[in-house]
């Protein structure tokens, strides 16, 4: 249950951050409440991956703000945080079950109560059988489960996850969506980066997209395929859909026999449909108005030029 | 600092469980008991209870005179060779001595042995024999001081401390200390540059980083391997304790080691500054390289600076008070190890100890001031390593990032 009229648990406005002469970071902005599952999108390089770790105190903005559970980054909120980086990582030649108390106890737990927690979340993750087994001697899958564990054992008020379901089969994966909705049903907050946008739409109630250093896109999920409706159209008929103008990306037909034409920005469904049916090398059998999905927005977003795509 | 300490726990106990570190502490008691062992078994095999005869031509033995120290085997007088030489034949004397009746004029002393010559141990109580019987007639007093010989102490001025040449034990002990301690730091400090390397490795530390700060990271790690130090010198020095205490029941010049407290003293202070100052430079080099290996080529160049008295050891012997011995003493990597080997062999000014350990200490606090800095800038240095540049800028810049945070989290609140 998203309570927007709670206090923010991240609020972050303007931040800024280059690395040397290199802006990584231009004018990032968002906020995120307890119950929430917010995405963290953008394509590779867009500034996400610093985003969150200025919001973490790993590194120091050039400019903006950020206030976390209310207010500046201090030793006993790092306590509140699980952070699941996209640079996995635990001790390799260690124990599973003792590093995993170990980095419990460090966010603030007795050793009594960070055994007993471990112990829960290793048999819910099938990794129990593993506990006295070296981190190396994991499968990948199982370090991810292990990575996870590391991130929710001290039970955390603001979960920060970076690619969750990488490296992780079908029924993982399902697993640690499930827990992950688990967290947020409880109300804590959970802030996920992923570019699996199916995930996106099927966890996620709000949204950020960064792109190049901005936030250029962000809201609730449904508001945001709400106004991009009409961006994309389904169409069923004979000829080359390939290479229309004024269609962004043209994917062949699925199962349902219809090609999906993403439309460029400013491109309108119905002068589409006119251009179409004007074509004597194409027949139109079948012609609606898709509902635009986060993959269509996500590209729409990203490929069109710097300044419309804050408008958007 | 609850954290920094569940740190230094997890890291001592780590490491004090690892195999290698087990085997490296108890290898040198282990050799210790084995040397000692081999001591006894040779000694044992060598010992001959027998007397030594001694055939007195000159007529200059008295009657009941025994040598001053009397723990070698008895003299037996024989009246003239050929008896001395029948009980040699029979097995019943080791060996015998002879003194011709010219022995007076000349000093000459014939030693006839069967097939192995008496041990060392006899000729110096033929010599204690002949100097008591000589000295037969002259007071106690004068006797005692003729055959003990001159006990040469060396004073400082300000009387703090005296050396005692008679004792080589005593020389050679802070010569030995040294090398213990400075062998305990820098493994130490080998451990400190892989615990490091060993989190960005292992990309532990941006969870680490979102856990405790860097400063409690590092100060964890630090104290924790320092414990791993001092459990180390502990086992050493309980196994030089028990050695010395064993070994005095077979060499008596052992049981006259003094426990050398201004030395224990010495040691006190320069170890933790040494600890310091190497494991901070251990940690910037960790941080400013990303794979162990590279660390490790650069560490053992700085290795060297630490361990350089040993490669002018007999400089430094033969010039304890020399320009090199000085120099050594003031230079902050070398001086703990420079000072230890100079505290056996001579008396090192009151001066040069005070201002080489400020400059230990100086350094010290630069290298852990710098080593925080460095970390910070190259803890998310995956795969690369951090360049000079960056590395200046980080030891530059960092109050200028601190500040910025501080206004933009003061507008926050705001």
């Amino acid at each position: 249950m998203t309570t927007l009229d709670a206090q923010a648990t991240v609020k972050v406005s303007q931040l800024q951050k280059s690395f040397g002469a290199i802006p990584a970071v231009t004018d990032v902005s968002f906020e995120v409440y307890p119950g929430e599952v917010f995405g963290l999108l953008g394509p590779n390089g867009a500034g996400k991956t610093t985003s969150i770790r200025m919001m973490l105190d790993i590194f120091k903005p050039d400019f903006g703000q950020i206030a976390i559970f209310g207010g500046a980054m201090d030793e006993a909120k790092k306590n509140r945080i699980g952070y699941m980086p996209e640079e996995r990582g635990l001790y390799r030649d260690l124990r599973l079950e003792p590093t995993l108390v170990y980095l419990a106890t460090l966010k603030g737990m007795s050793e009594l109560a960070a055994k007993a927690r471990v112990a829960q979340w290793l048999q819910r993750l099938d990794l129990y059988e593993h506990r006295h087994k070296r981190i190396q001697e994991l499968s990948k899958g199982m370090q991810q489960k292990a990575q996870l564990i590391a991130t929710l054992a001290h039970e955390p008020d603001l979960l920060v996850v970076d690619e969750p379901f990488s490296g992780l089969d079908p029924l993982n994966t399902r697993l640690v969506k499930q827990i992950i909705q688990e967290q947020a049903d409880v109300g804590k907050t959970v802030i996920m980066s992923t570019h699996q946008m199916y995930q996106v739409e099927a966890m996620c109630n709000r949204i950020v997209l960064i792109d190049r250093g901005h936030s250029v896109l962000y809201g609730r999920v449904d508001e945001i395929k709400r106004r991009f409706a009409g961006h994309a159209v389904n169409v069923t008929g004979s000829g080359d859909f390939a290479h229309i103008p004024g269609v962004l990306e043209a994917r062949p037909p699925g199962e349902n026999g219809a090609w999906h034409l993403a439309l460029q920005p400013g491109a309108e469904p119905h002068e589409l449909l006119r251009m179409l049916a004007c074509r004597s090398d194409i027949i139109i059998d079948r012609f609606e108005i898709a509902e635009a999905s986060l993959d269509d927005i996500f590209i729409t977003i990203v490929q069109q030029p710097r300044g419309e795509a804050g408008d958007a | 600092m609850r954290k920094a300490w569940l740190v230094a726990k997890h890291e001592y106990l780590t490491l004090v469980r690892k195999r290698s570190f087990v085997l490296a502490t108890l290898a040198f008691p282990l050799l210790m008991a084995g040397f000692i062992a081999l001591t006894v078994l040779l000694a044992q095999g060598a010992s001959d209870e027998r007397a030594l005869g001694i055939v007195d031509l000159a007529s200059v033995l008295v009657d009941g005179v025994q040598p001053v120290n009397n723990a070698h085997p008895q003299f037996l007088p024989f009246a003239d060779e050929a008896a001395a030489l029948a009980a040699l034949q029979a097995g019943h004397i080791q060996a015998y001595y002879l003194l011709p009746a010219d022995y007076m004029q000349g000093g000459k002393v014939q030693l006839v042995a069967w097939d192995q010559d008496p041990p060392a141990a006899s000729q110096r109580a033929l010599d204690s024999l002949l100097r008591a019987t000589l000295l037969t007639g002259q007071p106690a007093a004068v006797q005692q001081r003729l055959t003990s010989g001159v006990s040469l102490s060396v004073r400082s001025t300000d009387g703090q401390r005296n050396l005692n040449q008679s004792n080589a034990v005593n020389v050679l002990l802070p010569f030995v200390a040294g090398f213990f301690f400075i062998y305990a730091v820098l493994s130490s400090a080998g451990y400190l540059l892989q615990a490091v390397t060993t989190e960005k490795e292992n990309r532990t530390v941006e969870v680490m980083a979102t856990t405790l700060s860097p400063d409690h990271l590092i100060a964890g790690k630090a104290l924790g391997l320092l414990a791993v130090a001092l459990t180390q010198l502990a086992v050493w020095g309980a196994a030089i304790v028990v050695g010395l205490v064993l070994g005095a029941t077979l060499e008596p010049a052992l049981s006259v080691v003094q426990i050398p407290w201004t030395l224990l003293l010495v040691v006190l202070l320069y170890f933790l500054p040494s600890f310091a100052l190497i494991g901070g430079m251990m940690i910037a080099i960790g941080s400013v390289f990303s794979e162990m290996q590279q660390g490790q080529q650069v560490a053992g160049i700085l290795n060297l600076l630490f361990m350089a008295p040993f490669f002018v050891l007999i400089t430094i012997f033969a010039n304890p008070d020399g320009p090199l011995a000085v120099g050594m003493t003031l230079f902050p990597t070398s001086s703990f190890l420079t000072v230890l080997v100079r505290w056996g062999l001579t008396t090192v000014p009151l001066w040069q100890l005070v201002l080489s350990w400020s400059l230990l200490v100086a350094s010290a606090a630069v290298s852990v001031w710098a080593a925080a800095r460095v970390y910070r800038a190259g803890m998310l240095h995956y795969g690369q390593r951090l360049s000079w540049p960056a590395v200046c800028a980080a030891l530059r810049g960092r109050a200028t990032d601190e500040n910025r945070l501080r206004s933009a989290q003061a507008a926050n609140e705001k």
